[in-house]
């Protein structure tokens, strides 16, 4: 399905060719050397004894499940940015490798010039904290010495660093300022709680920043994980951004190191600034209601995101809030909330429905579940159940998984998504 | 105005490239490089050619499938008018057209053109136009667009003859002073002022695009094959409308139309260079013609029709619910009685050195083309702008509406016409 066959030849050709510092990245595996030209000369040996030979080196035979990637990307972070109600952070690296879905298709984008960057931006609430993890449709607009050299719009995307984000990556032909205009069109999704009414107006936010040896420099400080656990079971830690925090992994086999901080050096503005919400959701013990248990398990409430029933890897929290909630609208409000293990990001633009059955009957038929962003519930999908009682079948079917792009060690999971069967639990 | 490097581009490119910079020394260098052309020339008898201004299928060649093959070569030329519509300036306009309609045959070897007017033009004027003509300011109907064609009047140059629209265009604003070997005698100088910066130019063809692939923002990946920027074949004469379905059918303009055009930049590098051919099939035509391979390349499997069946065009908002949609299907639900509105005569370009189309429709009413185009962007379906079929990869960003009126008329129109 995804395109892994890379030709390793033509890689090393296209990072040959591209006088500097991503070359040096891929090789040295360490961000201790300076020395572009040293560096390229290494990789192209590829002589490095556990330094892999290049970034897009793909995992082989990766799990349809999230998995350890091979390498840390780094990056630089610009201030962040007031639009309307809208606070938006950019960030930039050199150009990545990620994956693009359409329906269950995918496509793995690889850089062929290495000259440009990968934009990247979050964007969030900062009277609520709340990244907003929904369609955003940014398009952007990008400007050198005046005249428009790029426009598009932009991917939403997850990495396990990350979390959710939007952009692409841009080529630049030349070194020097650019400028950048992103147009946020209102947000598609639901919004409720706090953010109810809000974010229903266009905006624009603009912001310049320098393209040359010293960026390159900068964000060519790749960290690669060790070999041997490439493609396991598990994620990189989220990135702090507040870029005073060590970096970290989770995963089933416990902590890796090379911990470095990445990128704090890297950070310039008003403290207020620095900080950048990652898209966590909130955990399993944060949900009130009726949290629904797997058909087939023991019938024990889930604790935590593990305990989770899973499709396609992401874990799948679903439970009925009573008829009282401020979210329920006519009956109890079904919460389905998707996310990935171990970092606990939304999975934004998936299709899904309920299906709810009592005694084999049919009480609600394939109901769609509509995308919301809510500020205690973080993102999530909910639909009004006006009927719905303890013993109760729900069946959820995913119709389309997260239409969104993925970095490396997401681009296998969430893609063949099969229905989950819950239960209405009789107490809880 | 700098001429492009003839050692640098094959001789197709060139020209093309030619009739994107326009003017005399383009015109003189676009003739020595086609001194072999031997270009039909016209009639004496203007009586003998349609009413219709925009009735071109006629003249039109067509393809191995039978389907209508728009000419190779396009100029939109803006116009400001430069004095009084009097019935002696009328007379002068209706003289330079008929100049060019003897100096060249009717045909894709010799000249295809029509002169619209905008609702500017109209504005000058006392009266209204009548009900049965539907012209409407232009609007952004969809996106951020936010220039719009106020000048007067387009006249759109059609040929498969790179020298043939140049000529035409330089000697209808004294620049030349033969056409196709016959000499000029009435011009439009001082009736119309070219707006240089609304000029427009483009192309269509098999191979067109990928020979562009130098220029900036067109990837190496478009197909060798592909008539058009986005890989895919188009016009096919099942999605098109016929121009009977076109034409205004009453009152003074009957035999006229309305026509919209668009210009849009195109994101290729993320269609090509981002996404799978199969993704490409799917966001452009459906779901299902990706599933069933009905496309081939560059569209080579479809024969006269975009194979959309009733039932995919249906399918439109579960296949949304999948995660993508197509966009002929998806503007295909604004078809009445089965019947495509809009017949399209639109063309790449990379005016401005950028990819890009000039997107040119003809339609019976102005609100005909906004229904489509609203469908087309497919609000109601909830999907990712990158995977609501084309919407996301094109950049409008100007839209001017015209009428064009019936041969008859067609010089310097008032808007109520006895």
């Amino acid at each position: 399905m995804q395109d892994n066959d890379i030709d390793r030849r033509t890689v090393l050709a296209l990072t040959g060719t591209t006088a500097g510092t991503l070359a040096l990245a891929g090789c040295l595996g360490n961000g201790d050397d300076d020395d572009e030209n040293g560096d390229e000369d290494d990789r192209t040996d590829e002589n490095g004894d556990d330094a892999p030979a290049d970034l897009w080196e793909p995992v082989e035979d990766p799990p349809d499940a999230v998995y350890v990637p091979t390498h840390r990307e780094s990056m630089i972070m610009l201030e962040s940015l007031d639009a309307g109600e809208y606070r938006i952070a950019p960030m930039l690296s050199y150009p990545h490798s990620f994956w693009t879905v359409a329906g269950s298709d995918v496509s793995r984008e690889l850089p062929e010039d290495m000259s440009g960057v990968h934009m990247m931006f979050s964007l969030w609430d900062p009277e609520t904290d709340t990244v907003l993890p929904a369609n955003i449709g940014a398009s952007i607009e990008v400007f050198y010495e005046g005249e428009r050299v790029d426009q598009r719009d932009s991917w939403s995307m997850i990495s396990q660093e990350m979390g959710f984000h939007f952009g692409d990556n841009v080529s630049l032909e030349e070194d020097g300022t650019y400028e950048v205009e992103v147009d946020l069109p209102a947000l598609s999704a639901r919004t409720t709680g706090d953010l109810e009414g809000r974010f229903t107006d266009d905006e624009t936010v603009s912001f310049e920043f320098e393209y040359d040896q010293a960026f390159r420099d900068d964000v060519s400080d790749v960290t690669w994980i060790d070999e041997d656990e490439w493609g396991d079971r598990g994620a990189l830690e989220p990135m702090d951004h507040g870029g005073h925090d060590e970096h970290g992994e989770h995963d089933e086999h416990g902590e890796h190191g090379n911990h470095d901080d990445e990128h704090g050096e890297h950070e310039h503005g008003e403290h207020d600034h620095h900080h950048v919400p990652y898209s966590q959701l909130p955990a399993v013990d944060a949900f009130p209601g009726t949290l629904l248990v797997e058909a087939d398990g023991n019938g024990e409430p889930p604790a935590e995101t593990d305990d989770l029933p899973r499709s396609g890897d992401a874990a799948v929290l679903a439970t009925l809030l009573e008829s009282d909630s401020r979210l329920a609208e006519d009956g109890r409000y079904l919460l389905v909330s998707p996310r990935t293990p171990y970092n606990r990001v939304p999975l934004p633009e998936m299709s899904l429905n309920a299906t709810v059955e009592r005694d084999g009957e049919t009480v609600h038929d394939a109901l769609d579940l509509e995308q919301t962003v809510d500020d205690e519930y973080g993102h999530h999908y909910g639909a009004s159940l006006a009927e719905v009682e303890p013993g109760d079948t729900v069946t959820l079917e995913i119709t389309a998984p997260p239409q969104i792009a993925r970095h490396q060690g997401y681009e296998t999971a969430f893609l063949e998504m099969d229905p989950i069967e819950l239960t209405v639990p009789e107490t809880q | 105005m700098t001429l492009p490097d003839r050692s640098a581009l094959s001789r197709r490119d060139y020209l093309r490239a030619l009739v994107a910079v326009g003017g005399a020394t383009a015109l003189s260098a676009c003739t020595s490089e086609s001194d072999e052309v031997e270009v039909p020339t016209g009639t004496d008898d203007p009586e003998s050619l349609p009413e219709r201004q925009h009735a071109w299928n006629e003249a039109l060649s067509r393809d191995d499938d039978g389907n209508v093959s728009p000419p190779e070569h396009h100029v939109l030329v803006a116009l400001s008018l430069a004095s009084e519509p009097t019935d002696e300036v009328r007379e002068r306009v209706e003289d330079a057209l008929q100049t060019l309609e003897r100096a060249y045959e009717w045909s894709t070897e010799g000249l295809l053109f029509t002169l619209g007017y905008t609702p500017a033009y109209f504005d000058r004027f006392d009266g209204e136009l009548p009900e049965s003509v539907d012209l409407p300011e232009p609007t952004a109907i969809v996106g951020e667009v936010d220039e719009f064609d106020e000048f007067d009047a387009l006249l759109h140059l059609a040929s498969d003859h790179s020298q043939v629209v140049l000529e035409a265009e330089e000697g209808l604003f004294g620049e030349h002073d033969e056409l196709n070997g016959l000499a000029v005698e009435t011009d439009l100088t001082g009736v119309f002022e070219r707006v240089d910066e609304r000029r427009r130019t483009g192309f269509v063809g098999e191979g067109l695009p990928a020979e562009h692939a130098a220029l900036g923002g067109v990837p190496d990946s478009v197909p060798d094959d592909a008539p058009f920027f986005m890989g895919f074949r188009s016009g096919f004469d099942e999605s098109q409308a016929t121009e009977d379905r076109v034409t205004i059918d009453d009152g003074p303009f009957v035999d006229g139309t309305t026509e919209h055009v668009s210009s849009m930049r195109i994101q290729l590098s993320q269609w090509f260079d981002q996404e799978s051919h199969e993704m490409r099939v799917a966001k452009t035509f459906s779901p299902e013609h990706a599933d069933d391979e009905l496309v081939g390349e560059v569209g080579e499997k479809l024969s006269t029709s975009t194979a959309l069946t009733t039932e995919r065009i249906e399918a439109t908002e579960d296949d949304a619910r999948s995660g993508v949609v197509g966009h002929a299907q998806k503007a295909a639900r604004a078809r009445e009685d089965g019947e495509p509105l809009l017949l399209r005569r639109d063309f790449n370009t990379v005016d401005g050195d950028e990819p890009g189309l000039h997107f040119l429709s003809l339609q019976a009413e102005i609100d005909a083309f906004v229904r489509v185009r609203e469908t087309m962007e497919g609000d109601d379906l909830g999907l990712p702008s990158l995977n609501n079929g084309i919407t996301g990869y094109i950049f409008p960003d100007r839209r001017g509406n015209f009428l064009v009126p019936p041969r008859s008329l067609r010089a310097l129109p008032p808007p109520d016409p006895g």
